[in-house]
């Protein structure tokens, strides 16, 4: 029964991977994590014995804590490697405001420039 | 305290960051302007008062950012637009009047005469105990030796600010400890100078306006101290820390 949930969560979760692709809510880069995961859910659910036999061979004595071990060592990498883009994207979104501020400022002061280059010339011609 | 300027002041330019500062960020700048025909850039970071229209009737240039970046995110536009028009110094001042622009030419001194590459405007008699203890910690945790760790007052030179206009510094809070050891790990030579700092006339301060704040704030200081600091070993070629001592 166990590995049936297991199984229908991993099913559940690959739609809503593909879902997500196809609505664009969801970067394809990250997607490919997502859908492996769900399709370990998949297949240790199918086969919940392959974690027993990898326990045994490793010398653990419980099967499913090596599951939640594994699972929550993976699931700590991922939000440290979230942090580290989250991290990478906030200095891309600062620099990009003080581009946008630098420029407008340009922008700004060569308009005035041409304001008064223009004014010039009205007064030379009137 | 004034001293006439023997440099071209046209290459140096004041930075002043400022969020919703309307009420005393007209007497800064005429204070500055008063002194001295110095370009002056005010960095509006996302103020919701009169702040640009203040800064603008001041004849101060004026940076809006579209996203509120912080105290630091707002400095750094401010060096990167320095860079970027060829200023060779730039003097950072708090909107708020507690830095007196009669400090200019002293702050500048060092600087200009090539005795270090950044100058901080050192007060240390305005801290409150709580402060102070918070300077301690900062300082053993991050190596550095100034005397104002988070004094706002600072003249850089030109190689000081290539340094901080780098992707490396972007994602600093606050010019304070984070600011110092990248200086001090880039090579440069840091030097106090002794002045004098007005308590704020109106409006908080960033960090020091809850306690909740403050503990974040010194958190997050001291593991980028801890972090960020020099490794002894590598000193030995470059020792700018014994600089500073004396």
């Amino acid at each position: 029964m166990n590995s049936m949930i297991t199984s229908t969560i991993g099913v559940a979760s690959a739609f809503i991977i593909v879902f997500l692709i196809r609505k664009d809510r969801l970067h394809v880069r990250y997607g490919v994590w997502w859908f492996c995961v769900a399709i370990a859910f998949i297949v240790f659910g199918l086969f919940p014995t392959i974690f027993d036999r990898i326990a045994t061979a490793l010398g653990i004595a419980s099967g499913p804590l090596l599951a939640l071990t594994l699972g929550l060592t993976t699931l700590f990498l991922k939000v440290l490697t979230v942090n580290i883009t989250q991290s990478r994207l906030e200095s891309r979104m600062i620099r990009l405001v003080q581009r946008i501020a630098i420029l407008e400022a340009d922008l700004k002061a060569c308009q005035d420039r041409a304001g008064n280059e223009e004014s010039i010339e009205q007064d030379r011609d009137p | 305290m004034l001293k006439a300027p023997t440099w071209n002041t046209a290459e140096a330019l004041v930075v002043i960051p400022a969020f919703n500062e309307e009420q005393d960020l007209g007497g800064v700048i005429r204070q500055i302007k008063e002194l001295n025909e110095f370009d002056v850039l005010v960095v509006n970071d996302g103020s919701t008062d009169r702040t640009a229209e203040v800064a603008c009737d001041a004849q101060a240039t004026v940076l809006n950012l579209s996203q509120q970046l912080g105290a630091w995110g707002a400095l750094q536009t401010g060096l990167r637009y320095a860079l970027r028009n060829g200023y060779k110094y730039v003097l950072t001042m708090d909107a708020d009047g507690q830095h007196e622009a009669v400090w200019i030419w002293e702050m500048f001194q060092p600087v200009i005469s090539g005795d270090a590459d950044v100058s901080i405007g050192s007060c240390v008699r305005r801290g409150s105990r709580a402060r102070k203890l918070a300077w301690v910690l900062l300082k053993a945790a991050s190596g550095l030796t100034m005397q104002d760790i988070t004094s706002g007052f600072r003249v850089y030179n030109e190689r000081a600010i290539r340094v901080l206009s780098g992707r490396q510094a972007t994602l600093l809070d606050y010019q304070d400890v984070g600011v110092l050891v990248q200086l001090n790990n880039a090579g440069l030579r840091l030097t106090d100078v002794p002045v004098t700092m007005l308590p704020r006339s109106s409006g908080t301060s960033r960090v020091y306006h809850s306690w909740l704040v403050v503990a974040s704030y010194m958190f997050q200081t001291l593991l980028l101290g801890i972090s960020k600091r020099k490794v002894r070993n590598r000193d030995s070629k470059h020792s700018p820390s014994s600089r500073q001592e004396r």
